[in-house]
């Protein structure tokens, strides 16, 4: 019996970062550093996607949650605190009901995980090259998902404007907000 | 296929056999893992001095100056003085800084530029990485940058590094958006994402060529864009030394700005490697058409030397440019982005793909 | 190629993420990190999309193409909701919920 193979090393590095780091970013006192432990994990799970054969859904990762949702994170943490701010602590009675919740609901998903019974498939590894996906995305046929993908990007159009409407400075009311 | 054929695939090959059959395949792959990332980083270095001495030689060309030349012939041993200089320095630190932060910045910005530095094509065979994702990759890996910046920026403490974390925030994010379309205008062309097949398909021509018209446009907008993003040359207001003493790494000392200096140089490197994949053939010889002769004494030039001058002659254009042009206001920065380059870009992509759809290319 | 990682060891990983995601949703006081911990717990659903994909139906890749919808849509979340909190601090001075507690009367 070989001890521990290559891969697995590897698997084990990243989520470990993973688990140690998510755990972090929920409770660093510190507000950017939670927000440079979640790119962290998110480049982690990254990394899950890279070994599961999935590199495009790897870089996508990378693309949109770390080179996007993360810098725009950051970009609001620069524009409403400052250098040195903490939190303030937790009340305790606070911290033990959730930690009491999450230890549960964790607790009872692993149980339900470990007894469960997957038959782990023989069909041949999916060939997830770039081609396959952009064929399947603009594709009408039974297994296309073109209406998925023209809704998002209706989507994120309306976001785009909506992200705009809502964060403009309105040209009236700097002064006095409630002063209608 | 031509006279002479240089691949690299053979060399790297024969190495891993020896490696597997010797150690087993986990051992090989750890082995193999740790020799690449040793010379990649070896390879990182030195050719970041070396783009340092060149910058510091053609700004002196420019400036009617003769630039350093005391340190070995020509002084081409004076940036690794300087880095010596720089290793030995004091870290200072920084009072009321987030330290932790503080130290992880320069590493978030050297991983980006190095993911991306693994996937360029120096020769047949000789690339570290060569996903079928990439250009895809690329663009990913250097989007990890600007993270780096806004925290160094953040954690420092001190208000010009902040401002000139968000200047250089605003602006990696608005350009990122024309380096992509321009990219992405170029994937119409090509058709696939992978590095070695882009280069494959320009035996009998370079992109630049055989796209005419809407690729030359696409060439010069990544040009622009992309030396914008690395904060460079006419747009580096996120470090102008008259306004903002040096912008997000004004607090950095000692190793830790050198990562920064290194990584801005190798990210220009990742540019102008990518611009000659994409459009100069990256090593492919140049041939013309059915001068037999020439393309014989062209193929005769190893792959290796071909990527090199070709890359280091789009870098001496993104040199000239900093040192010909004045600096950008912010708002000519974002009106530049915004107004022009972007609208062009969109009008580029749409001629490609009518051009393409039309066979109207080489 | 990895068939040396189980189902499993992949879902034990997300599971934890998922909860330490809701630990601080349930704890943290400011718009920001909230924000941050639905992102972890989106991401830990996201690992499980493909994982279950791989290990037990890799045909068309549809847990692929789910967790790429999810990406794309948690990316338009955030814009959205970063613009909303940018709103709020104008106006409030303050992104902690305790402070922008008005629209519960």
């Amino acid at each position: 019996m070989m001890s521990i193979t290559f891969h697995q090393a590897v698997f084990y590095f990243f989520s470990a970062i993973i688990v140690i780091f998510s755990i972090l970013t929920v409770t660093s006192k510190r507000i950017l550093r939670a927000a440079t432990f979640l790119l962290f994990v998110l480049l982690g799970t990254a990394a899950f996607y890279f070994i599961l054969n999935y590199a495009f859904m790897g870089a996508l990762q990378i693309t949109l949650y770390a080179g996007g949702i993360v810098v725009l994170i950051i970009f609001s943490i620069l524009l409403t605190s400052h250098v040195g701010e903490r939190f303030e602590p937790i009340g305790w009675g606070k911290m033990i009901a959730s930690a009491l919740v999450s230890l549960i609901g964790a607790g009872f998903t692993l149980y339900v995980l470990l007894n469960a019974d997957f038959i782990p498939t023989q069909a041949p590894l999916p060939d997830a090259s770039v081609k396959n996906i952009g064929t399947a995305l603009l594709s009408y046929e039974r297994n296309g998902f073109v209406l998925p993908f023209e809704v998002v990007s209706l989507l994120l159009l309306a976001a785009i404007v909506g992200a705009i409407v809502i964060a403009r400075k309105e040209p009236h009311d700097t002064e006095n907000p409630n002063n209608e | 296929m031509t006279g002479l054929v240089y691949d690299f695939s053979v060399i790297t090959q024969s190495i891993d056999h020896y490696l597997v059959s010797h150690w087993g395949p986990s051992l090989a792959a750890t082995i193999e893992f740790v020799l690449v990332g040793i010379l990649y980083l070896l390879i990182y270095a030195l050719v970041g001095l070396m783009l340092v001495y060149a910058e510091r030689r053609i700004c002196a060309f420019i400036q009617c100056r003769l630039g350093p030349n005391r340190v070995g012939p020509q002084g081409i041993f004076q940036t690794i003085a300087d880095f010596i200089k720089l290793l030995l320095k004091e870290n200072i630190r920084i009072e009321r800084a987030d330290k932790l932060l503080f130290f992880v910045a320069p590493f978030i910005i050297i991983v980006g530029s190095f993911l991306a530095f693994g996937t360029i094509p120096f020769a047949k065979g000789l690339h570290a990485l060569d996903p079928d994702i990439g250009l895809f990759f690329i663009m990913a890996a250097t989007s990890i940058g600007v993270i780096g910046i806004l925290l160094a920026g953040w954690s420092s403490n001190s208000k010009y590094s902040l401002i000139g974390a968000m200047r250089s925030g605003a602006q990696i994010v608005s350009y990122e958006l024309s380096v992509g379309l321009a990219i992405v205008t170029m994937v119409i062309l090509t058709g696939t994402l992978q590095l070695s097949e882009i280069i494959e398909m320009q035996r009998d021509g370079w992109f630049i060529f055989k796209g005419h018209i809407p690729a030359i446009l696409s060439f010069v907008i990544l040009l622009i864009a992309g030396t914008a993003e690395t904060n460079r040359g006419p747009f580096d207001l996120a470090e102008a030394e008259s306004e903002l003493t040096a912008g997000f790494h004004t607090e950095y000392s000692g190793i830790k700005f050198a990562f920064f200096f290194l990584a801005e140089y190798m990210n220009m490197f990742v540019l102008a490697s990518v611009a000659t994949t994409l459009f100069l053939g990256g090593w492919m010889p140049l041939h013309l058409g059915n001068f037999e002769t020439f393309n014989h004494v062209m193929d005769f030039i190893p792959p290796l030397v071909w990527f090199l001058v070709k890359v280091f002659t789009v870098i001496y254009i993104i040199m000239l440019f900093k040192w010909t042009y004045p600096r950008l206001r912010i708002d000519q920065l974002l009106s530049l982005e915004w107004k022009y380059l972007l609208p062009i870009n969109l009008f580029n992509l749409i001629l490609m793909s009518v051009i393409v759809l039309l066979g109207l290319h080489f | 190629m990895w068939q040396d990682i189980t189902l499993q060891d992949v879902l034990i990983v997300s599971t934890l993420m998922f909860f330490s995601g809701v630990y601080g949703f349930l704890t943290r006081r400011n718009l920001i990190t909230m924000l941050m911990s639905v992102e972890l717990m989106l991401n830990a659903v996201n690992i499980n999309f493909v994982a279950f994909n791989y290990f037990l139906h890799p045909e068309n890749m549809h847990g692929m193409f789910f967790a790429l919808f999810v990406v794309v849509i948690a990316a338009a979340e955030a814009s959205v909701a970063i613009a909303i909190i940018i709103g709020i601090y104008r106006r409030f001075k303050s992104i902690n919920i305790e402070d922008v507690s008005n629209m519960k009367y």
